[in-house]
């Protein structure tokens, strides 16, 4: 309930956080903005309400928009469907795995990146760059040869490496553009006046200001991860290591419609469970993280 | 600040040991792969079932995994192109998985086998499904579910209509369906009287007609495409007129995301030209309130025959595999009729052998009567060329989905049209 | 060499070297397959043939394909256009201090947690004619009198279309949380005594947004258009699943077009030619950043 009153509440105290807006100003805003949360919500609320339906319900036309009978027994068949909790624990690991190990090696090449000039940096930037310029699925074959030559298909660290890979181009060009807008050079000036080495001076003084940015592109690669289904299906193959979303690739059926919508979309309620709590408490320490660097500043 | 810090480092350590650590064991059991059919959560059970009575048998450990679906495609192209390959598995697209693989990947012949494992081969099975697992006189394996399809329609709205029984020929499936078209007051159709088919490729809903009308598409030996013909005029102008002259087939049938069970099943479309079996079982699994509103029959005939689609798809080894000989065990003791029969119920397909259509499980509903009628005008949709996936793959830019979307959808000039894929069908024989 | 490019090597080599063998290597397997005659049911892989602009010529001999380019500029900046400026206000609303913020927040952010795969599902669902719930409540409303075709719908309006229109909507909705992350990152980044030296000045709600926000926004604005725009160009999971880019080519876009060359045609030397006009294309948006960029680095 509470939470209820503090969203409906929520936008109007958010504009009155300035001090000069009239009200017209901010009936249109609030209009603009309820538009927008019912188009972001819409397929969120159609997954949820569908996951409690029979299937009979779900194909109602016209559509029945609440459950007439709200069931949890699309929940139980999912279970019984795919193992859920073993696939997430799977998606949990690899996804975790390489969105640390992919923001701590791009936070490293981002700062010197951002920072200092070196013979070859700009090179190194330009072919950082060029990675992005081809679209994924011409990436298909040469990936899983590859991956297949180092011997790392069906295994999790191959995940992770084709993870870690896919994402550092990404998370390198934003954290670089983070580092030069919010972290003041002033910062590790002072620091290497104390003694600090290149390196401690990063590790000190420079990552803990820019934990929102690390925080963001640490959440980026892990939804990336999170949720792909073309890698992880080409690349694992073996049924206890499969990920959630390979999981779920399990309800379709030859023609690409699952004969249990209701149960299909139940599993997906509860893949986007994990990264949704987890987004719920990041969210939090993502801002408190930057006033507080701002407050010791 | 610093708990965090190290916790971040705890966690990059560790996982990289796990990573050093996690290189998977090689195991000894035999790999086999199959996607899903039918009710998925029988189908995983009664597979491992089978194979828990195979491993009794012979003391063979089998691992069995699900390939989904979404990425079947994929998976088994890499395979072909020496992607890691099963033993064993559940496979389809015989030609051109052959021809992209050479004599180094993928599907591999069991000519060696046959005689011993299979002695009986032409006698226990449909020649037409037979026709999925030989391929340039090799033998590939053994065709394990069939794919039929017959017509489906609404017999409530037919009897509303005072129409009795399913259309027998093509004039009456257009007088039926008019009849069974029902517009608002604003001209919106509220029921279409008719659909092509109900499979997702919409080109699979093309070959009955053309076959009903008498054409064939490609001549046997796989090198002639042989489609620029009176046949496939009669067969595109029915479908056409329609759609358009007889407004009884809805105008974004072609289009993706088109889905016609939700609108049969509610009421918003009366007859299926060419629909898939497992409609039956999954009319009967999820809609037990539409008992009796519903019924298969056997194709309305065309010009010259009643052919109606069929197609198989086949447990096969991989080339590479150490475990041949245990996968043709494997093979040989799935395809027993008993455990056809096991498979064909849990996948909801119609069996490849006479001796399991024959069974009790295949009368014991009106609807599966029928469909083991529908399997006596059964024409197989494989075609001899491994060029034939590539010339019906279903979405724009395909060869027979642009043949069909110009002359159906958009009424264009049907000679021009056919004339130029048959040039493009030639062409794309001439690849391999 | 000195302490600090021993230093800054260091930093950037292993983010290097894995972008070396996962992005510069298939790239460049790309590229040179582009200027091959690679066919995989001809079967000659072990003799592979140089044939110069060959696929070049091909592809761009075809009216469809040219269509097809010209599309996906128009999908990509209609898709950026409007998931940045949607961005840019959703930003600032979860940017202020409010009861309840992180509910909100987590809401808007709530796409990001839904496969693209499953989301464009649920939005084929939600925007196939007959099913559509938002066709049920449009007519239940009275505001229209028939369906709407979201994905079907073949006519057209100059180069837009409402399938068009429909694709780029669910575009937006996929891209949104994105956005609003990194744009919010940004906004975090802007010193409050700017806004409050704005506020002594008598500074509007818009004036504010134009002297303060943008300005201080530059940076990290241009390295998500930048990135927006290149991953626009080559984008393919929910055009190929939503329509396969029809009706009637309508929502065809180049990553949609290589990946149907390749995997329904076995024709893997037009769709690595048509990555590189996707290539030549993400080259000039490259390009113009740095440009900006070198501009921005000598101020």
């Amino acid at each position: 309930m509470t939470a209820t009153a503090g969203l409906r509440r929520a936008p109007e105290i958010a504009v009155s956080a300035h001090r000069h807006i009239d009200l017209l100003t901010r009936i249109v805003i609030l209009m603009v903005l309820a538009l927008l949360l019912v188009f972001i919500l819409l397929p969120l609320f159609w997954m949820l309400k569908s996951s409690f339906q029979t299937n009979f319900e779900v194909q109602a036309i016209p559509p029945v928009w609440l459950p007439e009978n709200p069931s949890v027994e699309p929940y139980d068949l999912a279970g019984q469907l795919i193992p859920l909790w073993r696939y997430i624990a799977n998606s949990l690991y690899v996804s975790t795995a390489a969105a640390v190990i992919a923001a701590a090696l791009s936070a490293m090449a981002a700062y010197v990146l951002a920072r200092f000039r070196f013979p070859g940096a700009t090179l190194i930037l330009a072919l950082i760059l060029l990675t992005q310029l081809i679209p994924s699925v011409t990436r298909i074959f040469p990936v899983y040869f590859l991956i297949q030559d180092m011997g790392l298909l069906n295994t999790f660290s191959g995940m992770i490496f084709a993870y870690v890979g896919f994402s550092i181009p990404f998370a390198v060009l934003l954290l670089r553009g983070y580092f030069q807008t919010s972290c003041p050079p002033e910062l590790e000036e002072a620091a290497m006046m104390d003694g600090c080495t290149y390196f401690g001076a990063f590790w000190r003084v420079i990552l803990p200001v820019s934990l929102p940015g690390i925080a963001a592109v640490t959440v980026f690669t892990f939804l990336n991860a999170w949720n792909d289904f073309l890698w992880a299906s080409l690349l694992l193959s073996s049924g206890e290591m499969k990920t959630i979303q390979v999981g779920i690739g399990e309800f379709a059926t030859e023609s690409g419609v699952s004969n249990y919508q209701n149960a299909f979309m139940a599993a997906c309620v509860i893949s986007t469970l994990p990264a949704l709590i987890l987004f719920f408490f990041v969210q939090r320490w993502l801002v408190g993280g930057l006033t507080a660097g701002a407050v010791k500043t | 600040m610093t708990i965090l810090r190290r916790t971040a480092l705890a966690v990059v350590l560790g996982s990289t040991a796990a990573i050093a650590a996690g290189s998977a064991t090689a195991q000894d059991a035999v790999e086999f792969w199959t996607m899903t059919y039918g009710d998925q959560l029988n189908w995983k059970g009664e597979v491992e079932a089978l194979i828990d009575g195979f491993t009794e048998e012979t003391g063979i450990e089998v691992r069995h995994e699900i390939v989904p679906w979404g990425s079947a495609f994929q998976t088994y192209l890499t395979v072909s192109q020496g992607g890691a390959a099963p033993d064993c598995a559940d496979m389809y697209w015989l030609h051109s998985f052959s021809a992209i693989g050479g004599d180094q990947h993928g599907p591999m012949p069991l000519n060696e086998y046959r005689d011993e494992y299979f002695p009986t081969l032409e006698e226990d099975f449909y020649a037409g499904a037979l026709q999925d697992v030989l391929w340039q006189d090799d033998f590939y394996g053994i065709p394990w579910r069939g794919d039929i399809r017959a017509f489906i329609y609404r017999t409530d709205f037919a009897e509303e209509a005072g129409i009795d029984g399913p259309p027998q020929t093509w004039d009456e499936i257009v007088e039926d369906a008019k009849a069974l078209t029902v517009r608002d007051e604003n001209g919106n159709v509220e029921r279409w009287g008719f659909a092509y088919g109900t499979a997702t490729n919409v080109v699979s809903w093309l070959l009955p007609y053309y076959w009903q009308a008498g054409g064939t598409m490609m001549t046997d030996d796989g090198q002639t495409a042989t489609i620029d013909n009176e046949a496939m005029r009669t067969a595109l102008t029915f479908m056409r007129d329609l759609m358009w002259e007889h407004q009884v087939v809805n105008p974004d049938s072609l289009e993706a995301g088109y889905d016609p069970q939700p609108l049969f099943v509610n009421g918003q479309l009366a007859m299926v030209g060419s629909a898939e079996q497992a409609w039956g079982v999954e009319l009967d699994r999820d809609y037990p309130q539409l008992e009796g509103q519903w019924a298969m029959a056997t194709s309305p005939a065309g010009p010259e025959n009643s052919d109606s689609f069929s197609g198989a798809g086949y447990f096969g080894v991989l080339r590479g595999s150490d475990h041949v000989e245990e996968c043709v065990q494997l093979i040989e003791y799935m395809s027993r009729d008993e455990n056809m029969l096991r498979l064909a119920q849990a996948a909801g397909t119609v069996s490849t052998k006479p001796e399991v259509m024959a069974s009790e499980f295949w009368s014991d509903r009106p609807w599966k009567i029928v469909v083991g009628e529908a399997l006596q005008d059964a024409h197989t949709s494989q075609h001899p060329a491994p060029a034939w996936s590539a010339i019906a793959t279903p979405e724009p830019g395909g060869i027979l989905y642009d043949l069909m979307y110009d002359v159906i959808v958009l009424q264009e000039d049907m000679d021009a049209s056919i004339a130029e894929a048959q040039e493009r069908m030639q062409a794309e024989l001439d690849r391999s | 060499m000195n302490e600090k490019n021993i230093f800054c090597y260091l930093m950037v080599a292993p983010a290097l070297l894995v972008t070396a063998l996962l992005g510069i290597y298939p790239m460049l397997a790309s590229m040179v397959m582009s200027f091959q005659s690679y066919d995989l049911l001809a079967g000659q892989r072990d003799t592979i043939e140089w044939v110069g602009f060959e696929n070049y010529r091909t592809i761009l001999a075809d009216d469809r394909f040219l269509q097809t380019i010209s599309q996906t500029v128009i999908f990509t900046i209609l898709a950026v256009g409007i998931v940045v400026s949607m961005g840019l206000f959703l930003a600032q609303v979860v940017n202020a201090k409010f009861r309840g913020r992180a509910v909100v927040r987590t809401l808007i952010f709530s796409p990001w947690f839904v496969p693209p795969v499953v989301a464009s599902a649920i939005w084929m669902w939600l925007l196939q004619t007959e099913r559509s719930p938002i066709n049920a409540v449009l007519r239940d409303l009275g505001w229209t009198s028939g369906n709407i075709r979201f994905l079907t719908d073949p006519e057209t309006w100059g180069p837009f279309s409402i399938p068009m229109m429909s694709v780029v909507a669910v575009r937006v909705w996929n891209g949104l949380p994105f956005v609003i992350i990194f744009l919010l990152a940004g906004l975090q980044s802007i010193p409050k005594s700017l806004y409050e030296a704005a506020d002594m000045d008598g500074a509007g709600i818009l004036q504010k947004f134009r002297h303060v926000t943008l300005p201080m926004l530059r940076p990290v604005l241009m390295v998500l258009l930048a990135l927006l725009f290149m991953n626009g160009f080559g984008h393919f999971e929910m055009n190929y699943i939503m329509t396969q880019g029809g009706p009637r080519n309508l929502t065809n876009v180049l990553a949609v077009w290589s990946y149907q060359e390749g995997f329904a045609f076995f024709r893997f030397d037009n769709a690595a030619a048509a990555s590189g006009i996707i290539l030549a294309m993400t080259s000039v948006i490259c390009a113009i950043y740095l440009r900006l960029q070198y501009k921005d680095d000598l101020r």
